[in-house]
């Protein structure tokens, strides 16, 4: 087993040597160096035996008779011996004869039984939902990611990267190979895109492509669609339960601790970080010994902007506010298009806490003076960023 | 509430070979005598309470079986003595306790709950709420130390601010205008009353995900079982199961052991409503979800309806809970994935479907 040539013979012949399935087809076997019994079921397969052999030649002499009789009965012992050296197997070497020997089974019964099924709405039924899962993954992970779907929309979030936002990556070598980390970034766009294109940014640029989870707001979970849509490529509803359980299974973590406040502010304030919420998130960090990384996503913040908010309503529909941007409800669902802007993701240097422990979670002074601190390393960050951008569309 | 027994001294106590508690558990604060101990259940001829008195009189640590149901029949080994009972009785308090005292048990399960919503809503709180305090006074009255009682993960309730894994300590949230829910909360919070009055008590509440497999019947096989099976429009909430063997074997483990404390029981790993859907080979019906909750409660109101509107919550919003602590403190493993315990079932329910295996309703 040398070759290195195809690989796929190598399977194969493993397969024969372990004296393997012998539903094999014949050209399959016949062409194969590895096999043990090369001449014997070349002349039998045809024909299943070869019993007119000795027949056709009766000028033999009696010796060459008796070598002939002797050959043949080491043949059959060995083919007698095959299904025994493979126990569990005993009912695949007569499978093997059975095409040339037995009569095939009367065809009206077969014909009638298959008919049945394919007439019967059941078989569509079940092949109708078969059909369904040419998508999606039977098994997705604990928090409802579905690999196979994300591979799928895969090329949608690529475009979006690559031709719409155009995004730029700084210091994402920053993000360590493996274990967790937890992602800090500011919060914007009136739809957020800027927890995919995190994910995207690391997926592609990373010396690891490193999965990234980020944690969403509760309100797109009450939405029809987009909650399975975000929850089946990785999005986790924000919670401290969930976080830290990403977190134990070493995951890299974005988290967006401006919320719903980030994503609902009005154009004018744009750039300017919202509170951090009650600091959760260092509370996340210093409970389960979390680096954590500041992310200063620039360009989000002009897709959709957001002239005016109208809250009233909105409590009725469960969602925290109703958006009014230069489009919106003008346009219809078409105005919530973002705006092709020219986005920058700056990823800033870790920082770990390792002389606090995870008891300093409930130290609320320490907690909020840190949280103010990576606030205010995002807030410079986007600054810097922003004052050297000439253009909103082109960076 | 007494935690005892924690997750650390368990795993120092039984150390590598967990596989069976010794006999003389000192943990027990009423451990099985040798002989083995009385075990009485309630609700004897529903699915879980047949199935685990066919496993405790194959077990030696058992000494005898009390059934008690309003058509209990001893019919299976000498073991098991059965007595015809009613929890809807006003008097069923007094009958049981005579019963409890009479044959000295010491370990009572109580698993006579209803497995799908009811139409006679008043019936069944006599049966399960009313019937549980029944069960729990008798019990105080014959001095039965011992108790563990069969509750359910959808008492979390299905709400989209839910974490994706629910804990034990996580509040029961679940519609209390909802006769099935209530129903069931009310019998919980009467277990854990006897649980703080009774000194010594040892209580296990075990909340199983929903129950699936080839022989179970309940709500959730009778909405797998149809070959249309209606979804909200836009929601793909994630399911858990588990494997009716597994919630067995639960229960088994929660007698042999003395656990005090409450446990999910729960299936490995997830699966969305449509990938359900999609395996059990059925075709998924969206509907907007206002439009169905309309149609569903009237559908209930005229009986035409399989569940109450209550109950389609659970097909938008997460309802999963985390099993991590009964492992740790009871030692339970399941057998089956969610997925694994589905596959069982759809493999026996497409028999169902061509009429080629037939079981009575339960």
């Amino acid at each position: 087993m040398t070759r290195a040539t195809d690989k796929q013979f190598d399977g194969e012949e493993a397969f024969i040597d372990g004296d393997g399935p012998d539903s094999l087809s014949p050209s399959v076997v016949d062409g194969d160096p590895g096999r043990r019994l090369p001449q014997d079921d070349d002349d039998e397969d045809p024909d299943g035996h070869d019993i007119e052999a000795p027949r056709s030649q009766a000028a033999l002499s009696d010796d060459e008779v008796a070598a002939k009789i002797r050959a043949l009965e080491e043949r059959l012992d060995t083919m007698i011996r095959r299904p025994g050296a493979l126990p569990d197997a005993d009912a695949a070497p007569p499978s093997r004869f059975t095409p040339s020997k037995t009569v095939p089974p009367g065809p009206d019964s077969t014909v009638f039984d298959t008919a049945r099924e394919l007439l019967s709405t059941e078989f569509y039924m079940r092949k109708w939902g078969r059909l369904g899962m040419r998508n999606r993954s039977e098994e997705v992970d604990d928090f409802g990611k579905d690999p196979v779907y994300e591979k799928k929309v895969e090329p949608f979030f690529d475009f979006l990267y690559e031709r719409y936002f155009r995004v730029e990556c700084e210091g994402i070598d920053g993000i360590p190979a493996d274990g967790r980390c937890l992602l800090v970034a500011n919060h914007s766009g009136t739809l957020p895109y800027d927890g995919m294109m995190i994910k995207t940014a690391v997926k592609r640029e990373h010396p690891q492509h490193r999965d990234v989870r980020w944690l969403a707001e509760d309100f797109l979970f009450h939405f029809p669609f987009l909650g399975s849509f975000s929850n089946r490529i990785g999005a986790v509803r924000a919670c401290q339960e969930n976080a830290e359980r990403l977190l134990q299974q070493e995951s890299l973590t974005a988290v967006f601790p401006e919320g719903v406040k980030g994503i609902g502010k009005l154009f004018r304030k744009r750039y300017q970080l919202q509170r951090f919420g009650r600091g959760g998130f260092i509370k996340l960090a210093l409970r389960t010994g979390t680096p954590i990384i500041p992310v200063a996503v620039v360009g989000a913040e002009e897709t959709n902007p957001m002239l005016l908010r109208i809250d009233y309503l909105s409590h009725m529909m469960g969602i925290p506010y109703i958006p009014v941007t230069p489009t919106f409800p003008l346009l219809g669902p078409l105005g919530l298009l973002p705006l092709p802007t020219k986005w920058k993701i700056l990823f800033g240097s870790i920082v770990r806490w390792n002389e606090y422990g995870p008891e300093a979670a409930d130290d609320e002074m320490l907690v909020g003076r840190l949280a103010e601190q990576v606030r205010g390393e995002i807030q410079s960050m986007l600054d810097r960023a922003v004052k050297q951008r000439a253009s909103v569309w082109l960076g | 509430m007494y935690y005892g027994w924690t997750a650390k001294g368990y795993r120092a106590r039984m150390g590598s070979s967990a596989a069976r508690p010794k006999a003389g558990n000192d943990l027990a604060t009423k451990a099985p005598s040798p002989a083995g101990g009385v075990v009485a259940v309630v609700g004897a001829s529903s699915f879980l309470g047949g199935n685990l008195i066919a496993l405790l009189e194959e077990d030696d640590r058992t000494r005898r079986i009390i059934a008690l149901d309003s058509d209990a029949r001893a019919t299976r080994s000498s073991k098991t003595r059965a007595y015809p009972f009613d929890l809807t009785d006003p008097k069923a308090d007094a009958r049981l306790a005579e019963v409890l005292a009479a044959e000295r048990v010491d370990t009572l399960v109580h698993v006579s709950f209803l497995s799908a919503p009811s139409y006679a809503a008043a019936w069944a709180h006599e049966l399960e709420s009313v019937g549980t305090r029944h069960a729990m006074v008798a019990a105080r009255h014959a001095q039965v130390r011992k108790v563990v009682l069969w509750s359910q993960t959808v008492l979390y309730g299905a709400h989209p601010s839910n974490p994706n894994f629910l804990t034990e300590q996580h509040p029961l949230r679940a519609s209390r205008k909802e006769p099935f829910f209530a129903d069931k909360m009310e019998a919980e919070a009467e277990v854990l009353r006897f649980a703080d009055r009774v000194p010594g008590s040892v209580v296990t509440i075990l909340r199983t995900a929903p129950l699936l497999g080839p022989t179970v019947q309940n709500y959730l096989t009778r909405f797998l079982s149809r070959r249309i099976v209606p979804t909200m429009m836009g929601f793909d909430p994630l399911l858990q199961f588990v494997h009716e063997v597994d919630a067995i074997a639960a229960f088994k483990l929660a007698i042999d052991r003395n656990v005090p404390g409450i446990f999910n029981i729960v299936g490995d790993g997830v699966l969305p409503l449509s990938t359900v859907i999609k395996l059990a080979g059925r075709v998924a019906a969206p509907i907007p979800h206002p439009l169905a909750e309309t149609a569903i409660a009237v559908g209930w109101m005229a009986q035409l309806a399989d569940a109450p509107p209550s109950f389609l919550k659970y097909l938008r919003f997460l309802c999963v809970a985390d099993g991590k602590k009964a492992w740790e403190t009871m030692g339970f493993r399941p057998a089956y994935t969610t997925r694994e315990a589905l596959l069982d079932f759809t493999s026996a329910q497409r028999l169902r479907d061509v009429h080629l295996l037939h079981e009575p309703t339960a």
